[in-house]
């Protein structure tokens, strides 16, 4: 054998390695974390069962509910819209593992836009995953895209157009779950999870429904909960509640002509009161620095201090970092305070429960302490 | 004896030399409008303010003169908000113009102004500011969140104007002062 074909051979075994090495990771994304309800649990669903146009398709996402059984409010709350807004989908495992309805219904669905969990974003350099420790021994978590995967909607046009609205934006939005309602059965495919996820809060007659989201420090809109006007009041109260346990907040109404999202098409087309809320994450943000899973999990970025020591931005970002606890302290404790301010507007109908930890116990024990 | 006396100067000094409250607060009455200066919501939360205190109010975002028809008080809540100018369906340009108009119709109808800024820091920066300093300077007096004033920006401005500021930590914390100025002895002049 000459010393080329030797070379040769050895590069071509040094790709078929690290191919393979690729291929293990670009599989594992498919595997879905274990979630352990509570035994108030009382049906498991998926988004199918209201667009059956997603049957084994990967946007058929999980849907949790928990009835009491007792007469109340529908309550929907939604993490994952963006799976790389960890916090979202962390606070609604938080309810899931941990739920004791006694009043009303919760339903949860924490992965909304599960296609979006099976890859990243290209030239981010994010990790694929996270790990908390819990109680149970340290669990791994996907850290995915802001969007569908391309696999499951591919090519992105140079301009997405909104339907039904038409209303233009760039053609990477085409796959952004947050621009795809009211969405249609027969669209494409983030359309049809946002289709299937209005169904869900018109046939299941929801009431009060929470999109978690997350943003970058630095941008305008940040640690803030963003209403339709139909609900205005609620969120003032709210709010106001918030600040009272030293929380803030800004409260930010639905822009009527921004089609697609959640706080503005559930809102118009449903009897829901829809409530979008962010917090901070410096992943996210375009001054980061070292990006990798230990800034999901601490949100502590060398770059980010500087920027609050020089007062070169002002943005939302602590010396302490902006941690994942902290993150879902923030919406789990913005929930109740949406909830409680609803229970005090609503005349019939209340939602009841128990045993979700408050702001105080995620930061003093760790969100860890509350996974199973 | 020279201790007693030196006891009554520090007693009393502070009475002397620190110029009342009430000499420089200004006396507000009812009927009451409030509007934005940037279309944030935080003017939903001021008026949860003016509903719990039992203040006759109403809450207009994109008052105009007309709505100035027999009010007292105009209270003005600034602070920039792309999302409320959405939905308001205006432009920065459109809501700056409409609220100098605001300004200059109540001030020809000498209906006094008060300065309410309660979002915070989230109300601040170069999209804020504009709006922050037009309705501080236009105002009797200021009252405001203190975390918006971390670097003295509306201070600055009543330092400036002789303007009365008052801080306070917490929106519910505006109560109070809002209570005084519009609890005071009754005043027909406007």
């Amino acid at each position: 054998m000459k010393k080329n074909h030797i070379i040769a051979l050895l590069i071509i075994a040094v790709v078929l390695i690290l191919d393979s090495i690729a291929g293990i990771e670009f599989r594992e994304m498919k595997i879905q974390e274990k979630i352990h309800p509570t035994k108030t649990l009382t049906k498991e669903s998926s988004l199918s069962e209201y667009c059956t146009n997603l049957q084994g398709k990967s946007g058929d996402a999980k849907i949790y509910f928990f009835d009491s059984g007792n007469l109340g409010a529908t309550v929907l709350v939604l993490g994952g819209t963006h799976p790389n807004e960890t916090a979202g989908f962390i606070s609604a495992l938080v309810l899931i593992e941990n739920m004791d309805i006694k009043q009303g219904r919760f339903i949860i669905i924490p992965q909304a836009c599960s296609s979006g969990f099976t890859c990243t974003d290209p030239m981010e350099g994010t990790p694929q995953s996270f790990t908390i420790e819990t109680n149970s021994g340290p669990r791994k978590f996907r850290f995915g895209s802001r969007v569908s995967n391309p696999l499951d909607q591919w090519p992105d046009p140079l301009v997405y157009s909104h339907y039904p609205s038409g209303q233009q934006l760039s053609g990477f939005e085409t796959r952004n779950l947050n621009r795809s309602y009211p969405g249609r059965s027969n669209g494409s495919f983030t359309e049809t999870v946002g289709f299937a996820i209005m169904e869900l809060i018109r046939l299941e007659k929801v009431d009060v429904a929470i999109d978690l989201h997350e943003a970058s420090p630095e941008a305008p809109i940040i640690n803030a909960i963003i209403v339709h006007e139909k609900c205005r009041e609620i969120g003032a109260s709210a709010v106001l509640n918030l600040e009272f346990e030293d929380l803030q907040y800004a409260l930010e109404i639905s822009p009527k002509k921004f089609r697609g999202l959640s706080h503005r098409e559930w809102g118009d087309a449903t009897d829901v009161y829809p409530f979008l809320m962010e917090t901070s994450n410096p992943i996210q943000g375009r001054l980061r620095g070292k990006t990798n899973s230990i800034l999901i999990t601490d949100g502590l970025d060398d770059q980010y201090e500087r920027a609050v020591r020089t007062k070169s931005f002002r943005i939302s970002y602590e010396l302490a970092g902006e941690p994942l606890s902290l993150r879902v302290g923030r919406h789990i404790q913005g929930i109740k305070a949406i909830l409680d301010s609803y229970n005090e507007y609503s005349n019939d109908k209340k939602i009841v429960y128990e045993n979700i930890p408050s702001y105080d116990d995620l930061v003093e024990n760790g969100v860890g302490s509350y996974l199973r | 004896m020279k201790l007693m006396f030196k006891l009554l100067i520090v007693y009393f000094l502070p009475l002397v030399c620190v110029p009342t409250t009430n000499a420089q607060t200004p006396k507000y009455q009812q009927p009451v409008l409030i509007s934005s200066a940037g279309q944030s919501a935080d003017v939903t939360l001021a008026g949860m303010l003016f509903k719990k205190l039992k203040l006759h109010y109403k809450v207009i975002n994109l008052a105009k003169e007309t709505d100035l028809e027999g009010i007292n008080t105009l209270v003005i809540v600034p602070g920039f908000s792309s999302k409320g100018l959405g939905a308001a369906g205006i432009s920065r340009e459109d809501e700056m113009k409409r609220i100098k108009e605001l300004i200059n119709s109540a001030k020809k109808k000498k209906i006094k102004i008060l300065m309410l800024h309660i979002g915070g820091n989230a109300r601040r920066g170069n999209q804020s500011d504009d709006f922050n300093k037009l309705a501080a300077e236009s105002s009797r007096y200021m009252i405001v969140v203190s975390q918006a004033d971390e670097d003295k920006f509306f201070s600055s401005i009543s330092k400036k104007t002789k303007i009365p500021i008052k801080l306070v930590y917490k929106i519910a914390q505006a109560s109070e002062p809002i209570n005084q100025l519009f609890n005071q002895s009754p005043s027909t002049d406007k």
